[in-house]
């Protein structure tokens, strides 16, 4: 009566090739057009952070006062006589004080440094692993090139963007990455056994979100005790970011869990005997990802954007760190900004960033949903 | 006749009650009674269909017997292949889950009851994985096995359901339940939500099935044409009760609820040049929230008197396996399938 269930005259099963999930989404993604330059702007600037010895001609931690504030260097292909060089080559800045005594920086068309590439200079690690000299470019002594300019300690602010979009995009990655990690799985605790769990965790996020996050962070951050090392600091911010963050996704998971709890497919698989983590991690959890990628590309920007805020105004990330935020602090002074307009460059890098991860999440939240017909 | 056979399933005095909760503090201010005092039992290798208007608690019936809901009263006498019938009425989930590899359920809906994000093989041996039977290469072989049996072909396992039609799913969804070998079956609705040719299909299916394996399924369905050809023996449900219970032909051909005889009557005859009168019944299904006195039948009931108002009959035995529950039930003449029309 119960016997198995056999078939005569078996054949080979050959299942066919299938595409995986990745490749779906892949295929989709590809599609759109925005998608695709958003992720090749975090892309470009993930690079830049990660090989940013490579990027930047000078040690940008080193302190350099005889160059403070040095203008970006002007990429030349032809001099002052007109004549053309096949290569590009800058000039130096050096300063003059006109007949109002107002100094004034002037390219000294004396001498001319060509741009060379694949250069020697100072050394660093590859990855924090590898020792190296070789950069990106770089000009030959007694020459500099700085293409953003220099700071106030005379650091060459193009290498210090690279740098400091280690901090600033490990900080939003890891933070996002808490928020996620808590809100996705508070959320589908909390939208699959509801009743008073649910209750209670619902009014915890009110009662989070009821707060002005500003100086909720501030209070917060202020707390950090600037004794701790760095890694200390940057676990601690990022954690704080995420504590305040988790709250949209674990709403949003929530919603979706409870309208899934009460489908056929989560009956069927009680029906079968899953246990609930099973119903809950194999069930409900994958048919959310979609809805996890999409918040996850949001709180990304979010995150960058309340750390460079932070730290613009004192009481984030801390010297020696550098974030972009950090970077922005000398911008404050108004006389200094208006007299050295280039410093406020990380701007630009933070406008990509939140650009970028927009762009992706634009084109994700289309892709990542390959099983339904559009 | 060979003896009868045992007895698989037996379902006492059943009861699932919701309740309602209303106001700010959500109190309880009254119960649906999905199903109130069900009784019936099922025999091994037997199909029983159960038939019943929309909302009058089939589907809630044959949750709760799968324990997928907690039944507020009422035994459920399962016997398991070797031993002695146990209440499954009062066990817990855990106690609950060797035996879900041998009671099994097969969904209305083939669209919501597979998981979008799982491969057509990952949802047929799911059950497998989570009974610990099969892993890996030999999951995969019975996988092919199953979809083979289900008339599907095996070379499509890696597919995601969205890729298949409703009849294709609803044999997916044939296969999950089988992948067990399971001795009971509580198939629900499994056709009402396929297009009629697809419906045949299915049907015919089940019932080879069943021939083959030997399965005991209670077939619930609201449509007495579908479960006609398939169940050897029909129970009739009415808000939640059950109104009248006998052998197919016995329902079919001699009807002795009133509510069955309606039922019956809205079976169109194959011959379309043959007159077809319908018995229409007036007014809607009562709510199980607030059911009528008496009989919950009486007021749509053409036969209905004062007696009917007042009290509830109970379910008797008024031919041998012929079960009503009818006041009248042996005086009223009742038409069945090309019976006369009772002026």
């Amino acid at each position: 009566m119960t016997e198995q269930i056999t078939i005569t005259g078996k054949q080979q099963i050959r299942p066919e090739e299938h595409e995986s999930y990745f490749n779906l989404v892949w295929r989709k993604f590809r599609k759109s057009r925005v998608a695709i330059a958003g992720g090749l702007i975090v892309l470009a600037l993930a690079i830049l952070a990660v090989f940013s010895g490579f990027f930047s001609p000078y040690d940008p931690v080193k302190l350099n006062m005889r160059s403070g504030f040095t203008p970006p260097s002007r990429i030349h292909f032809t001099d002052i006589n007109s004549k053309f060089y096949g290569r590009p080559f800058v000039y130096q800045w050096k300063q003059v004080v006109d007949e109002n005594m107002y100094m004034h920086w002037v390219e000294d068309t004396n001498t001319l440094y060509f741009v060379n590439f694949f250069v020697q200079g100072w050394e660093y690690k590859w990855l924090g692993l590898f020792p190296s000299r070789l950069h990106l470019y770089g000009v030959a002594e007694p020459g500099t090139i700085y293409i953003l300019g220099t700071d106030k300690f005379g650091r060459d602010i193009f290498g210090r963007m690279c740098l400091a979009g280690r901090i600033s995009l490990a900080m939003s990655l890891f933070g996002t990455f808490i928020s996620v990690a808590v809100g996705s799985v508070l959320g589908v605790i909390s939208g699959y056994y509801g009743g008073r769990f649910d209750n209670y965790l619902q009014r915890f996020v009110e009662f989070i979100q009821s707060f002005p996050q500003l100086p909720l962070w501030m209070a917060l951050a202020a707390v950090i005790p600037p004794t701790w090392d760095q890694m200390a600091v940057f676990i601690a911010m990022s954690t704080i970011f995420a504590l305040l963050s988790w709250t949209l996704l674990a709403r949003e998971i929530r919603g979706k869990v409870m309208a899934m709890r009460e489908t056929d497919f989560v009956l069927a698989a009680r029906e079968m005997g899953a246990s609930d983590m099973r119903i809950i991690f194999y069930h409900l959890y994958p048919n959310t990802l979609s809805h996890t990628i999409v918040v996850l590309t949001l709180t990304i920007p979010s995150i960058i954007l309340a750390e460079s805020f932070l730290s613009f105004l004192g009481i984030g990330i801390q010297e020696p760190l550098v974030s972009w935020g950090v970077m922005m602090r000398e911008a404050q002074t108004i006389q200094t900004l208006g007299f050295n307009q280039w410093i406020v460059a990380p701007v630009l890098f933070i406008l990509l960033a939140v650009l970028g991860f927009n762009f992706l999440g634009d084109g994700l939240r289309d892709a990542a949903d390959p099983y339904t017909i559009t | 006749m060979t003896e009868p056979r045992k007895i698989l399933l037996e379902v006492k005095d059943l009861k699932q009650y919701f309740p309602i909760r209303r106001g700010a503090f959500r109190r309880e201010k009254g119960y649906v009674k999905a199903v109130d005092g069900l009784s019936f039992f099922v025999r091994e290798e037997e199909v029983l269909g159960l038939v019943g208007e929309s909302g009058c608690g089939k589907t809630t019936a044959g949750r709760t017997i799968l324990r997928l809901y907690d039944p507020t009263g009422g035994e459920i006498w399962y016997t398991p292949q070797d031993g002695q019938p146990i209440n499954i009425a009062t066990l817990s989930q855990k106690e609950m889950k060797p035996l879900r590899r041998e009671m099994r359920m097969i969904f209305q809906d083939p669209f919501s009851s597979l998981n979008p994000r799982r491969t057509v093989k990952e949802i047929i041996g799911e059950p497998l994985i989570i009974h610990n039977i099969a892993r890996g290469r030999a999951l995969e072989e019975r996988v092919a096995e199953l979809m083979e049996a289900v008339g599907l072909d095996p070379n499509y396992m890696e597919r995601y359901p969205h890729e298949f039609s409703g009849g294709q799913r609803q044999r997916i969804g044939i296969a999950r339940t089988l992948s067990l070998s399971p001795r009971l079956i509580i198939a629900d609705e499994p056709v009402s939500a396929l297009d009629v040719s697809i419906q045949a299909q299915v049907l015919n299916l089940l019932q080879t099935l069943k021939m083959e394996l030997g399965l005991t399924m209670i077939f619930i369905a609201h449509d007495l044409s579908v479960v006609e050809h398939i169940s050897d023996r029909i129970a009739v449900m009415y808000v939640g009760k059950l109104v009248e219970l006998s052998a197919t032909e016995a329902v079919l051909y001699q009807p002795r609820h009133p509510y069955t005889e309606a039922l019956v009557s809205a079976i169109p005859p194959a011959d379309p040049d043959l007159h077809f009168t319908r018995i229409r019944l007036e007014g809607e299904v009562p709510s199980p929230a607030n059911p009528p006195s008496g009989c919950v039948f009486h007021p749509r009931c053409r036969y209905a008197q004062e007696r009917c108002r007042v009290a509830a009959p109970t379910l008797v035995e008024v031919e041998p396996e012929h079960f009503v529950s009818c006041h009248f039930a042996a005086e009223l003449q009742l038409r069945g399938i090309g019976g006369n029309h009772v002026a």
